[in-house]
């Protein structure tokens, strides 16, 4: 009787068959991680008590976790505290960062590396300047969304004024606002005090889910 | 009683060079920093030592004092693989090895039990220091019930010391001499003068003004001694080897339907492989045959691997050259693995598509539209001013994050910590704040006030230079922000560092 395979590895196996590019059939969790940004662009915006760069570093650690690579934009004016990004366990010694003398050319910047496919999460963070906001061109946010989905990447984008999220229009697939913990509560963000992560805006499933995280503040605020 | 032991293989560095260099032997031999006439002596034989050479020295000084000296370096990572070998060594002497952390070639092995295995604990000891041997490796042994006791007599005899019972081992370790310890030479000299030569009258010393005269070193020593400082045995765990076995139903010859089992238990395996951060180096294949002999093959790909294809080639491979004098009716599967390098890791994972090349190939093309010093990474610096605390250093290539895999919890932080930007140039504030309303307002009326504020933490120094006297606070203004702003007592100003985001 002759061998019969039972099973489609086995076909592929013996290269009867070849195997397609699936794409990964990703679980929709509500859960503020990489797994639910990858391939979509995110924006990141506060109105109060903002915690847009603890947000983000949330995301930069899953990713290094799960050895992805990332790497930050931002401006020679401001960026992260690296200790304190450091003690919330990212690992700096991986992570690029990129410093322009300009936020506006941060979207540019961003492009090139998207399209290198060399990076799961792009972080561009746009709040280079006080009170100043970067000038995105009109066709950046749908470069970046058809970037982001060919090739799996992440990109977060960090706002400043709330007047810039309409900048970046209608192309966003998922708009977050942060904040910590509530009012009464956030001046030292307690001992363990948390932010949140509420998502105003989804376009793969039903926006209002809200994702809340353990946080304490760095030294001098616990 | 429990019982414990020493193995100290003294002057490991110079033991690994001599070892590597076989016709180094019989002539005067030092290990050195650096291969440069600046170079450090570290360790040397007797035959150096007897030219005048000692540790200390300057390679070029040396080299006047004996022209035939043979000098080479050891680097940290070959002394960590050595370290590795030879736990792996006395591993087989006892479950528990414990390697020291401050002195390489000092090892701590669990003897409970063990002078039973082979007769005395005078022949285990012996068994020891006979494998090490083997190896290249001289060394002392010694058997006794404390850790410093053990380490001290292994230190200063050689062979194998048993300590038939705790008092004898206080007692020999009383005699030791200080100069076996690895206390420095200056420090002897001064405990000489004073008539201390030995841990026994070393001990005779107040351990109160030990610290201030001669120092933390000579102060830890002393605390070992009377076992202030006990630790136990803290061995480092073995990791299990990987295994995967299947039954079949039916017993069966057919080498490609064997193959393909075996390529699906390969693949669990390889996970779990990966996620230890290791590579496979040899897989061993134990087919147990329906009443006929096991069949053990062993299959060693080039270099360690995490490939499944290529390990399933060679499983095929290997099952086609084997005839099986019966049907197959069970098949395990083992996996010996190394440490493997970032690379291997990286093409295992399943984000393998990342090309580092074509990352660096962006960089570059960013570094010449923006400057060299666009593409950095952060560098943790000491310093007391936050602008002090870290650095941007150009980044030479992308690297990889470390794997964690899912097993790694060592420094695993759970809780995320509030991130702070900070300006490059802190921002000046008003000269005076403007009391309103509703807070203060330290940036200007047009500007939201503060509604309560934390600190001062003051950060001053650098006096002999530019003297700098900061006092920084967190200020919370009334939308929630958090302001991090200091007032410079200096230029009586407040500035504006950054904010909690």
């Amino acid at each position: 009787m002759p061998d019969v395979a039972t099973k489609l590895d086995d076909l592929i196996a013996a290269r009867h068959l070849r195997r397609g590019d699936i794409p990964h059939n990703r679980k929709k969790e509500k859960k503020w991680s990489l797994d639910t940004l990858a391939g979509r662009l995110v924006e990141i915006l506060s109105v109060a008590a903002p915690a847009r760069l603890t947000a983000a570093f949330k995301v930069v650690r899953d990713a290094q976790r799960q050895s992805e690579s990332t790497v930050w934009i931002t401006t020679t004016n401001s960026s992260f505290f690296p200790p304190d990004a450091a003690e919330g366990g990212v690992d700096l010694d991986s992570m690029p960062v990129v410093r322009l003398p300009l936020v506006d050319d941060i979207p540019r910047a961003a492009d090139t590396l998207i399209r290198s496919g060399a990076f799961g999460l792009v972080v561009m963070d746009l709040i280079g300047e006080v009170g100043r906001g970067a000038h995105i061109g009109r066709g950046a946010p749908a470069r970046l969304t058809g970037l982001a989905k060919k090739h799996d990447t992440a990109i977060i984008v960090l706002t400043g004024d709330p007047r810039d999220s309409g900048r970046l229009g209608p192309l966003v697939s998922l708009r977050a606002e942060t904040r910590r913990g509530n009012k009464s509560s956030s001046f030292r963000g307690g001992r363990r005090g948390v932010i949140e992560v509420h998502i105003i805006k989804d376009k793969l499933q039903a926006a209002g889910w809200r994702h809340t995280e353990p946080c304490c503040g760095p030294a001098g605020l616990r | 009683m429990d019982r414990l032991a020493c193995v100290d293989v003294p002057s490991l560095a110079l033991q690994i060079l001599v070892r590597n260099h076989r016709d180094w032997s019989g002539r005067p031999t030092a290990v050195v920093s650096h291969d440069t006439p600046q170079g450090e002596i570290l360790q040397i034989n007797r035959i150096a030592r007897r030219s005048g050479i000692l540790p200390g020295q300057r390679y070029a000084s040396a080299l006047s004092l004996c022209p035939d000296l043979c000098a080479g370096t050891i680097s940290i990572r070959t002394i960590d693989d050595v370290t590795g070998f030879i736990k792996t060594r006395l591993g087989r002497f006892t479950p528990d090895v414990e390697a020291g952390v401050d002195e390489p070639g000092v090892f701590w092995l669990n003897a409970t039990g063990m002078g039973k295995i082979h007769s005395s604990p005078q022949k285990w000891a012996k068994a020891i220091n006979d494998s090490l041997r083997k190896s290249g490796f001289e060394s002392t042994v010694a058997v006794g019930f404390t850790r410093f006791g053990t380490y001290a007599l292994a230190r200063g005899e050689r062979g194998e010391i048993v300590s038939i019972n705790p008092e004898q081992e206080i007692a020999s370790t009383r005699m030791t001499p200080l100069s076996m310890l690895g206390l420095p030479p200056t420090i002897r000299g001064d405990l000489g003068k004073l008539g201390v030569t030995t841990v026994g009258q070393l001990l005779a010393l107040p351990a109160s003004g030990l610290m201030e005269r001669f120092g933390a070193q000579t102060h830890r020593l002393h605390e070992m001694a009377n076992g202030n400082l006990w630790t136990p045995l803290q061995p480092d765990t073995v990791a299990e080897p990987i295994v995967q076995h299947t039954q079949l139903d039916l017993p069966d010859t057919n080498s490609e339907r064997l193959g393909f089992l075996i390529k699906q238990m390969l693949n669990p395996m390889i996970r779990a492989v990966a996620a230890r951060g290791e590579a496979i180096t040899e897989l061993e294949i134990k087919l147990t045959l329906d009443h006929a002999a096991d069949v053990v093959e062993r299959i060693r790909p080039a270099a360690p691997t995490l490939d499944e294809l290529q390990i399933a080639n060679l499983v095929r491979l290997r099952l086609e050259s084997i005839t099986l004098r019966a049907g197959v009716i069970e098949v395990a599967l083992t996996a010996r693995t190394v440490e493997a390098t970032p690379g291997q890791l990286r093409l295992f994972s399943d984000h393998g598509r990342r090309d580092p090349v074509a990352a660096d190939k962006a960089f570059a093309r960013i570094r010449a539209r923006y400057g060299h010093d666009s593409v950095v990474r952060a560098m943790l610096t000491e310093g007391h001013l936050p602008e002090a605390q870290f650095r941007w250093e150009q980044l030479g290539s992308s690297s990889s994050p470390k794997n964690r895999g899912d097993g790694e919890t060592r420094n695993r932080k759970e809780a995320l910590t509030l991130v702070r930007r900070i300006y490059t140039r802190p921002v000046p504030m008003n000269v005076r704040p403007v009391a309103g309303p509703n807070g203060v307002h330290l940036r200007g009326m047009e500007h939201e006030p503060v509604s309560n504020i934390v600190g001062p933490y003051i950060v001053s120094g650098g006096w002999w230079h530019k003297e700098i006297q900061r006092e920084y606070h967190f200020a919370q203004t009334a939308s929630g922000k958090i302001l991090w702003v200091y007032y410079d007592k200096k230029r009586r100003r407040w500035f504006l560092q950054g904010e909690v985001d």
